[in-house]
């Protein structure tokens, strides 16, 4: 193939060191950001978006009624657990998939250049983009079918974060990898 | 391309910044509940015609049409009451924390929840002397801490404390109302 990132001029090779280092960075607030709002276990991701239960409650009763229990200080302060509706789940997959397809697509470019199988080349390709598509496929199968899909959610998480580690590693090994006798 | 500009003018005016917590919840207990060492939560579940009484005395209903309290005891007399109230702007939600009394008047407010954006100019308004405004006010009294703020500090900052003047008043009228 004619593009080689090995070969290619220094300023490209800046070019994708720099683009990797700065998805990378958001990786890692993308990460932490999931980790305040949804978590990473699956009971915590279904709880995010598992339809909310006040959807399905009826309307308001027509007498007061009081129910009192025992609370600890802890208990006090626990958090609210942060539910995506419907309407915003909408608004997020409208936001998030042409982005996350971008992404996709800016990796598969760099992985295009890589010295690697032609096999390998588009097993990771589909991965890059199946990645993404199981992380919402998950939040909507949770959302409309069952909680037990929310593992959907996690997989899908899980094979983005992968799916970029392969990718600038190999980049960054292949790009600066010291050569023998390689010109400067 | 003007719907575009004009779009991503009112995206910007209108994003809300993260949640910051000012102060954490196990802190407002103990400065608002001083003493007690039992805690009970009394959820009062709104009937449609509570909910128009609520609406009607305080401008406000509850999200859900749920009401908490958290009743501070010690050796089972209770000690305080404490409520968790959440005042939306289009800067995003602040919540305050309102401390009754055993006579029902307030104790203490403690403002717990910011924006990003609106912390600076909260933090201007407590640094003012805010929530000393409320301390021992009567339920039924009307909070006037912005008014007491007025021309001490920055417009923004005076709107922050209007905003928990709000939530202390919907306090004051959801304790009147369903807890006494």
């Amino acid at each position: 193939m004619l593009y080689d990132l090995r070969r290619s001029d220094a300023q490209v090779r800046w070019l994708v060191t720099l683009l990797l280092g700065t998805l990378g960075v958001a990786y890692v607030f993308g990460a932490w950001m999931v980790g305040m709002y949804a978590g990473f276990t699956s009971r915590s991701v279904a709880a995010t978006y598992v339809e909310p239960a006040t959807m399905n409650m009826p309307m308001p009763a027509e007498t007061t009624t009081v129910v009192e229990h025992d609370v600890t200080p802890v208990e006090m302060g626990h958090e609210e657990q942060h539910q995506v509706d419907r309407a915003l789940l909408i608004q997020d997959t409208h936001v998030h998939v042409p982005m996350y397809g971008v992404i996709a697509t800016i990796l598969s470019i760099v992985a295009l250049g890589l010295a690697i199988p032609r096999w390998l080349g588009f097993a990771l390709i589909t991965l890059l983009f199946a990645a993404p598509w199981l992380d919402f496929m998950g939040m909507w199968l949770t959302k409309l079918a069952s909680p037990h899909f929310a593992v959907v959610t996690l997989i899908g998480g899980w094979a983005m974060g992968l799916g970029y580690m392969i990718v600038a590693a190999l980049a960054f090994w292949q790009m600066w990898r010291p050569e023998r006798g390689a010109r400067k | 391309m003007k719907t575009l500009i004009l779009g991503a003018a009112a995206a910007a005016l209108l994003h809300i910044t993260p949640t910051v917590t000012l102060m954490e919840r196990s802190e407002v207990v103990s400065r608002l509940l001083e003493g007690a060492d039992r805690f009970t939560a009394r959820e009062i579940h709104l009937s449609s015609a509570d909910e128009r009484r609520l609406h009607d005395a305080a401008g406000w209903t509850p999200p859900d049409d749920v009401l908490t309290f958290y009743i501070g005891k010690r050796a089972d007399r209770v000690e305080g009451v404490l409520v968790f109230m959440r005042v939306d702007s289009p800067h995003g939600p602040m919540e305050v924390a309102v401390g009754f009394d055993k006579a029902g008047a307030i104790r203490g407010v403690e403002v717990t929840k910011a924006t990003v954006e609106t912390k600076p100019w909260i933090l201007e308004a407590l640094r003012a002397g805010l929530t000393d405004h409320y301390r021992g006010l009567a339920v039924d009294a009307g909070p006037g801490a912005a008014g007491a703020l007025k021309g001490k500090v920055g417009t923004m900052a005076e709107y922050m404390a209007e905003l928990a003047d709000r939530g202390v008043a919907h306090a004051g009228a959801a304790y009147r109302l369903f807890y006494r």
